[in-house]
């Protein structure tokens, strides 16, 4: 089910809450794309712009390169004290 | 008087509009020939549409690192200044051939010369929304910056109007901003900005008749946001972890006293603002205990007193101290102990009588039944400043009485108000008192605020918007009759508190939040920014503006906005580019890299149905330069490119789309009808197109496919001109009266057209064109160097 079904910007508002169940979700391990999506029962298209914000905002950053599958895990950048 | 020569008058020689390549060369070249330019751009950088690109063809050199020198040379030129953020309003042609700019810079509510261009309000900002430099690909933040190589590097702050419910609080809350604060977790910082504006948090969460939640766009889908709700829970879960405020009395003193004549709701702000300030502040109540209407007219099962009182704590932490039981009857007497302004928040006297609640439980203090009319409490003042018949205080618009030194607001100026619209005059009482006691002028425009967003544009704009229901508040057992609908509510939890911020349609974006004035290290934000207008007068004009992107949404059988997997060749510009919005060139469905990429060229262009009937000349280049970029970056990718005919028609283009194929780029001679979602593969699209070679309808699966969109004309500047319009083609460019022989000479002597604003055009040939444009607009400065006054 992959059109997109909400306008963007109703997607990016719910950034600032779905940050913290990402958030949470990366504190065990890396996670990719879908595999972020399917924790947190979202789409895939929704959970890309969030964890995408989350990278330009120093959040998290990606793990070495993309699997065979084509997707990249994404992991927290760890805070510098 | 000795006549001047013409030139002498003038502002700048040259006004150019738009700073993409086609103005900053033209300015560039005017400027080193020793003319005066001044240079209008209407976003927040300059750089235009090349700075955004990846690389360029068919050298493959890297766009910003072309483009970035030029953006600095037209900064720091001597002869060249730059207005960005900045739009014209009207260029007259005056008699003698020179011209009159009226134009704005629009306010980026962030001092340029304060910033230091560290993003850290970006990074801070509680709003998010598509960042249009990266096309809509990812989130960017309301304060931002505009891309990682504008110029100048200055952060601004998106401000569509104030959003409905901060315009609307009569005490000047913010609930947008708290709003915004509580979603993104950050509870304490949404009691911190609530205390900017009034200690009473507590009490207002429960005796607010929150008229933000009746002007709530929100309400206009399936319910206000439960804002009052919202700001319960910032203020109960605050005092349950904070028994008393973490702060004392200011460090700077301030050597004036004040007297606040009332503890209600308008003294005791008035008294924390000042407290504030650094003023030695003292509240005179005749009554037992502070409070006014919220101690003595609202019953406790709404308001409990413990709440109200540990909102008192908040004024007296700063040291001021209230003294009860104590009547005031004469202002004289105030001066001689030394106070050196006073604030009257003296309220009306009322009957306290059970039935002092209006029916409905809220907290509007005004009063409608017969014998329960309230007096303002003003008699003892009756010889010292001026009163209404009706008893009130008469002031002026700056809440001053007149008396110079005493200041007036609440219930005993204007009759019977509510405890929201008290704490709002309180607050005011507190700026002019402020600016009496410096010797500042008192001004009543000061706290004027941005006009309130549309409301209509914010409900188009959330067309789609999903549904989501309002918080049923849960009732508390076993609440009496006499307790009230009201009082029965109990208050949301962490959970529904977010959840119902989340509701918030961001309506003006930025949500007045403050976290970007909490972290800028140079104190560079400023709220109170207004536009600054400018009448300028200039020798020439040079239009600039560039060109329009073809809307793929006008082609809706190709699926751009409803397919994430369907982008357009600006995305994927952004998406080859060193500042890219992803980690990698991904598809905006799942984040995977594609491995079998389309590209569609003549989108929007040579197409009668989308009334576009030219060729946009870039796209076939551009095309055949993002396909071999991506078989650089995705060396196993599959490209495919549907093409009705190649132009390759400038120097080493021919060479460059035959390298394009010689990598493999499988070039397929067919027209596209529709692109499809595949039924099997999740994401992956089916293009169905006309085989031109073989004559026949075929269908092919890829994981990503590339709209490769046209040019439009950018119509913006025909209508600019005063008393005339500046002539168009048959295609509504801007029009060169002789092409051929005359390069940039438009209908209107004096104005000039550089680069894509009259015709689609690659990079060389705009720089080429830009030029020919400096040196007509230069010749006709010369020109007029010769007439005199
Ligand atoms: C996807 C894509 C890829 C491309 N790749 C290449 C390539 O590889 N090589 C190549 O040679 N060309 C390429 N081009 C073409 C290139 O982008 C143009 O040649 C170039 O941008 C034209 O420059 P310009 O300054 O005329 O217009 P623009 O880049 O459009 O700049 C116009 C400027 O004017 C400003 N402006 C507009 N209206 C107003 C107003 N009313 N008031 C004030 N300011 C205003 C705009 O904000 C903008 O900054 C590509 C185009 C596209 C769409
Ligand atoms: S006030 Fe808040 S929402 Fe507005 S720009 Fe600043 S941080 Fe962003
Ligand atoms: S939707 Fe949000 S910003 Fe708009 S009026 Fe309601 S609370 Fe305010």
């Amino acid at each position: 089910m992959t059109p997109l079904q909400r306008d963007l910007t109703e997607i990016m508002r719910d950034e600032m809450i779905m940050r913290d169940e990402i958030t949470k979700l990366l504190t065990s391990e890396p996670h990719t794309v879908p595999e972020i999506a399917e924790a947190l029962k979202v789409p895939t298209t929704e959970a890309l712009l969030w964890l995408t914000a989350m990278r330009r905002y120093g959040l998290v950053e990606e793990v070495g390169r993309a699997d065979a599958n084509g997707y990249f895990k994404y992991t927290l950048v760890k805070e510098e004290n | 008087m000795l006549p001047t020569d013409i030139s002498q008058e003038l502002d700048y020689d040259i006004c150019i509009v738009g700073a993409g390549i086609a103005g900053m060369e033209s300015a560039l070249n005017l400027g080193d020939m020793g003319y005066r330019v001044l240079l209008v751009e209407k976003e927040a950088s300059i750089g235009g549409k090349m700075i955004l690109l990846s690389k360029v063809f068919p050298t493959l050199d890297c766009a910003s690192c072309i483009s970035t020198p030029k953006m600095a040379s037209a900064a720091h030129h001597p002869n060249v200044t730059i207005m960005v953020y900045s739009e014209i309003d009207e260029i007259e042609r005056k008699e003698n051939g020179t011209f009159g700019v009226q134009m704005h810079q629009k306010p980026t509510y962030v001092d340029p010369n304060a910033c230091i261009g560290c993003g850290q309000c970006e990074t801070a900002c509680t709003v998010a929304i598509p960042d249009e430099f990266n096309f809509n690909l990812d989130a960017r933040r309301v304060a931002h910056i505009p891309f990682p190589q504008a110029v100048p590097k200055k952060a601004i702050l998106q401000r569509n109007g104030q959003s409905p419910c901060n315009h609307t609080c009569p005490a000047g809350v913010k609930p947008h901003g708290y709003t915004s604060l509580v979603r993104a977790g950050l509870h304490d910082a949404a009691f911190e900005l609530h205390l900017e504006t009034t200690p009473l948090i507590g009490s207002l969460s429960r005796a607010c008749y929150a008229p933000c939640e009746k002007e709530c766009t929100r309400g206009e889908f399936e319910g206000s946001v439960q804002i009052r709700a919202i700001k319960r829970f910032i203020a109960d879960r605050y005092y349950e972890l904070n028994s008393e405020p973490n702060y004392g009395p200011v460090k700077e003193r301030k050597d004036k006293r004040i007297a606040i004549v009332g503890a209600g709701p308008a003294g005791l702000n008035a008294a924390f603002q000042l407290a504030r300030k650094g003023y030695d502040v003292t509240i005179f109540e005749a009554e037992e205990k502070a409070g006014g209407t919220m101690q003595y007219g609202i019953p406790d099962v709404r308001l409990p007193k413990d709440v109200l009182e540990r909102d008192i704590k908040n004024v007296t932490a700063l040291g001021v101290s209230i003294r009860t039981n104590t009547k005031v009857e004469s202002l004289e007497k105030l001066k001689q102990d030394g106070f050196d302004a006073v604030f009257l928040g003296l309220g009306c006297s009322r009957t306290r009588s059970k039935r002092e609640e209006s029916a409905d439980g809220t907290t509007s203090v005004k009063t409608k039944a017969p014998g329960r009319v309230r007096s303002p409490n003003t008699t003892p003042f009756a010889d010292e400043i001026k009163l209404a018949a009706n008893g009130v205080i008469e002031i002026n618009k700056t809440l001053q009485t007149s008396l110079p030194y005493v200041f007036a607001g609440g219930d005993a100026v204007t009759g019977p108000l509510t405890i929201t619209a008290a704490i709002g005059q309180g607050n005011q009482a507190a700026y002019f008192i402020e600016q009496f006691l410096q010797g500042h002028p008192l001004n009543a425009a000061d706290l004027k605020e941005l006009e309130c967003t549309d409301k209509l544009a914010v409900i188009a704009r959330e067309a789609r918007l999903s549904t989501r229901k309002p918080t049923k508040l849960l009732k508390r057992e076993n609440v009496s009759k006499e307790e009230g609908r009201k009082a029965a509510k109990l208050p949301l939890t962490e959970e529904e508190a977010r959840y119902s911020a989340n509701r918030c349609l961001d309506c003006g974006n930025c949500s007045e939040c403050h976290q970007c004035v909490s972290v800028c290290p140079s104190n560079a934000i400023d709220f109170s920014m207004q536009p600054i207008h400018h009448q300028i007068k200039v020798g020439s004009v040079i239009i600039a503006t560039g060109f329009e992107l073809f809307d793929a949404h006008r082609k809706p059988t190709f699926g751009f906005g409803k397919y994430p997997n369907v982008v357009t060749a600006m995305q994927m510009d952004r998406l080859l580019s060193p500042t890219r919005p992803f980690n990698s060139v991904l598809r905006p469905s799942d984040g995977k890299e594609p491995d079998n990429i389309a590209f569609v060229l003549c989108v929007g262009s040579r197409d009668s149905q989308v009334d576009h009937r030219l060729c946009s000349r870039v796209c076939c280049m551009y095309t055949a330069k993002q396909a071999q970029l991506i078989m650089g970056s995705l060396p196993l990718a599959d490209v495919t490119i549907y093409y009705i005919d190649i132009r390759a028609f400038g120097k080493g283009y021919d060479e460059f789309y035959e390298q394009a194929k010689g990598m493999g780029v499988d070039f397929v001679h067919g027209k596209v009808a529709d692109i499809t979602e595949s039924s099997e593969d999740e994401g992956n699209l089916v293009v169905r197109f006309e085989n031109l070679t073989e004559g026949k309808i075929e269908k092919r699966e890829h994981d990503l496919v590339v709209l490769s969109v046209g040019l439009l004309p950018n119509t913006s500047a025909q209508g600019m001109f005063r008393g005339t319009s500046i002539e168009a083609d048959n295609f509504r460019y801007i029009k060169e009266m002789d092409e051929d022989m005359e390069p940039g000479v438009t209908s209107i002597d004096g104005v000039f057209v550089a680069g894509a604003a009259n015709a689609a055009r690659d990079i060389p040939d705009t720089i080429l064109h830009s030029g020919a444009a400096a040196v007509q607009a230069a010749a006709y400065i010369e020109n007029l160097k010769g007439l005199v006054c």
